[in-house]
């Protein structure tokens, strides 16, 4: 193909070119073709070169014969230094290749420690504070009943924290390593929402929130527990991104061949893009606000064990809303009570 | 302090763990033995015959779910299992053994005193007759009328409904996993069938709860069962 160009290209240039240049040209492509294709295709570009160049321009044209017989010793040296040419293309393409693989090391690398460095600075920052009030505790006697009550809650709440990012980042190995164990169960919809709401329900703080869940909604083939999870993993983002007391809307619908599940806030909205929210490790929060960015990551990372998805969005008038979509699969039980009323 | 505290027996391998235990359990007044191991455990259930038995489910010696299954055989003490978050089917496993009631670790002493108040007064309950109005809250159950009020005013319940809520009620405060609901709901054969239990359950919140997707009376332990909440 390559060198069927250069002869085109060749031919229609003929009356500007000497021999001398058309070899040269024919150089520059077997030089191409080795570069991106490798040494197989560029030897076999010299050869047909050869051939083209034979063929097309030492005289007669259009046969293989040739009437000088200098011109033999032009073909054998067009063939060896393209083949030179290959073979020094070949060596440099690999090169590149290995200077690649080097920087792709050394990116992964930084990458890696630059996690381990997250990871560690916010195992630690728990720990500095459970530390820190323990040992006051343990240690001064003289505390007023509030500085004790300051610290104790300090004692607590940071172990919470502790567990809570331990837990997450098990839960972001196990689905990196593809080792989800994902058991799944008919489920109502509104016992997933209920849970996971009852779960959180000492962070809520008396937000207003409403939840839209039709009694006809078929039932979601789930693992129950990381479905739980995931939903969690939705509303603590939530709770932490938008203004304490802002209303929170959730609702389930049918959307295709399967079940919507949306989340939707009145706080400032995304930040572009909104892909980014589901990277590891990536945190769009101000100053101040804890937290290592696993749990939209892992909340995607569960739905997409369960054949779904979650995406974000900007909500028309304000806020965002995350949709939390999970396909129906067949064999759905039906959800109508009376029917198994029939055969206690 | 008290002399006359329940004795709770606590099997756990954790020195922190124990360590814990034993300055929450008995400042509270609880009398103590302590076990590191399932063989200890066994020994220490047949010389003190505890009141209650605290078992975590990672034992070095063995399997928690097995020792649940070998004291049961003998005995009717009351069994909290406290095991770490994701290992459900351990939980379900252990509950179907005969336990009593779960805590997932960490968990905090309130919780923990909770449970082992309710596991305890079931203790005691058993061999009673059984007290035929039950009241949760603002629900009023009486088991022999079949008839359960809210508030002052009737809820129609299917018999299927009524029987689900009467066990719940008759075990309020505690743990009771799917298989253990459609066994005595549904009877033997049907014990796989979870989503039975499921949708009832939601049709049951649907009537009793001021909001079924928050629901204050029917809680959902995920993967596991559920609770009627007994406050």
């Amino acid at each position: 193909m390559y060198v069927a160009l250069a002869t085109a290209a060749a031919w229609s240039a003929r009356p500007l070119l000497a021999l001398p240049d058309l070899v040269a040209l024919y150089l520059l492509v077997i030089m191409a073709v080795a570069v991106r294709y490798g040494r197989g295709p560029s030897v076999v570009a010299s050869a047909l070169s050869v051939v083209a160049y034979d063929v097309f321009f030492i005289a007669p044209h259009y046969t293989f014969s040739v009437h000088d017989q200098r011109h033999l010793l032009t073909f054998a040296i067009m063939f060896a230094v393209g083949l030179v040419i290959s073979h020094l293309a070949l060596r440099i393409r690999r090169q590149e290749q290995e200077a690649e693989a080097a920087t792709l090391r050394v990116r992964t690398e930084e990458i890696r420690s630059s996690l381990l460095s997250a990871v560690s600075h916010d195992l630690r920052t728990p720990l500095a504070a459970i530390t820190g009030a323990g040992t006051t505790l343990r240690d001064h006697s003289d505390l007023t009943a509030h500085e004790r009550r300051e610290l104790l809650d300090t004692l607590c709440e940071e172990a919470e924290r502790l567990e809570r990012l331990v837990a997450n980042l098990l839960d972001m190995t196990r689905l990196e390593a593809g080792a989800l164990d994902v058991k799944r169960e008919w489920v109502p919809v509104e016992e997933l929402v209920g849970s996971a709401l009852s779960r959180i329900e000492g962070r809520l703080d008396g937000r207003p929130i409403t939840t839209e869940i039709p009694s006809d909604l078929p039932l979601a083939p789930v693992d129950p527990v990381l479905f739980e999870h995931a939903l969690v993993n939705l509303l603590e983002n939530a709770l932490k991104y938008t203004p304490a007391g802002s209303p929170l809307e959730i609702a389930a619908r049918r959307a295709g061949d399967g079940i919507e599940l949306e989340l939707a806030d009145r706080g400032p909205g995304l930040p572009e893009p909104a892909e980014s929210l589901f990277e590891k490790f990536v945190r769009h929060a101000p100053k101040g606000t804890r937290g290592v960015g696993l749990g939209l990551p892992i909340a995607r990372g569960i739905a997409r064990a369960h054949g779904g998805d979650v995406v974000a969005a900007n909500r028309p008038g304000g806020g965002a809303r995350f949709v939390l979509n999970l396909p129906l699969g067949s064999g759905a039980p039906t959800a109508v009570a009376p029917e198994l009323e029939a055969s206690p | 302090m008290t002399e006359a505290g329940p004795l709770v027996l606590i099997v756990e391998d954790e020195p922190p763990m124990r360590r814990f235990l034993r300055a929450s359990l008995g400042s509270h007044g609880f009398r103590l033995v302590e076990a590191g191991s399932a063989r200890e455990a066994t020994a220490a259930a047949t010389s003190h015959n505890p009141e209650l038995i605290l078992l975590d489910l990672g034992l070095p010696d063995g399997d928690g779910v097995e020792l649940t299954r070998r004291l049961r055989e003998w005995s009717r003490v009351p069994i909290i299992v406290l095991s770490a978050r994701g290992h459900e089917s351990d939980k379900v496993q252990a509950l179907d053994a005969g336990a009593d009631d779960y805590l997932t670790k960490p968990f905090g002493v309130n919780e923990l005193l909770a449970r082992m108040r309710v596991a305890l007064r079931h203790a005691a309950e058993v061999g009673r007759p059984a007290d035929p109005v039950i009241e949760i809250g603002a629900l009023h159950i009486d088991l022999a009328r079949r008839l359960v009020t809210r508030d002052g005013a009737e809820v129609r319940l299917t018999p299927i409904e009524f029987r689900l809520l009467a066990m719940l009620a008759r075990n309020a405060g505690r743990m009771l996993t799917h298989r253990q609901i459609l066994q005595e709901v549904w009877g033997p054969g049907r014990a796989d069938e979870t989503h039975y239990v499921r949708v009832y359950m939601a049709s049951l919140r649907r009537k009793i709860e001021d909001d079924p997707a928050r629901p204050r009376l029917l809680v959902t332990e995920p993967g596991v069962g559920y609770r009627l909440r007994d406050a």
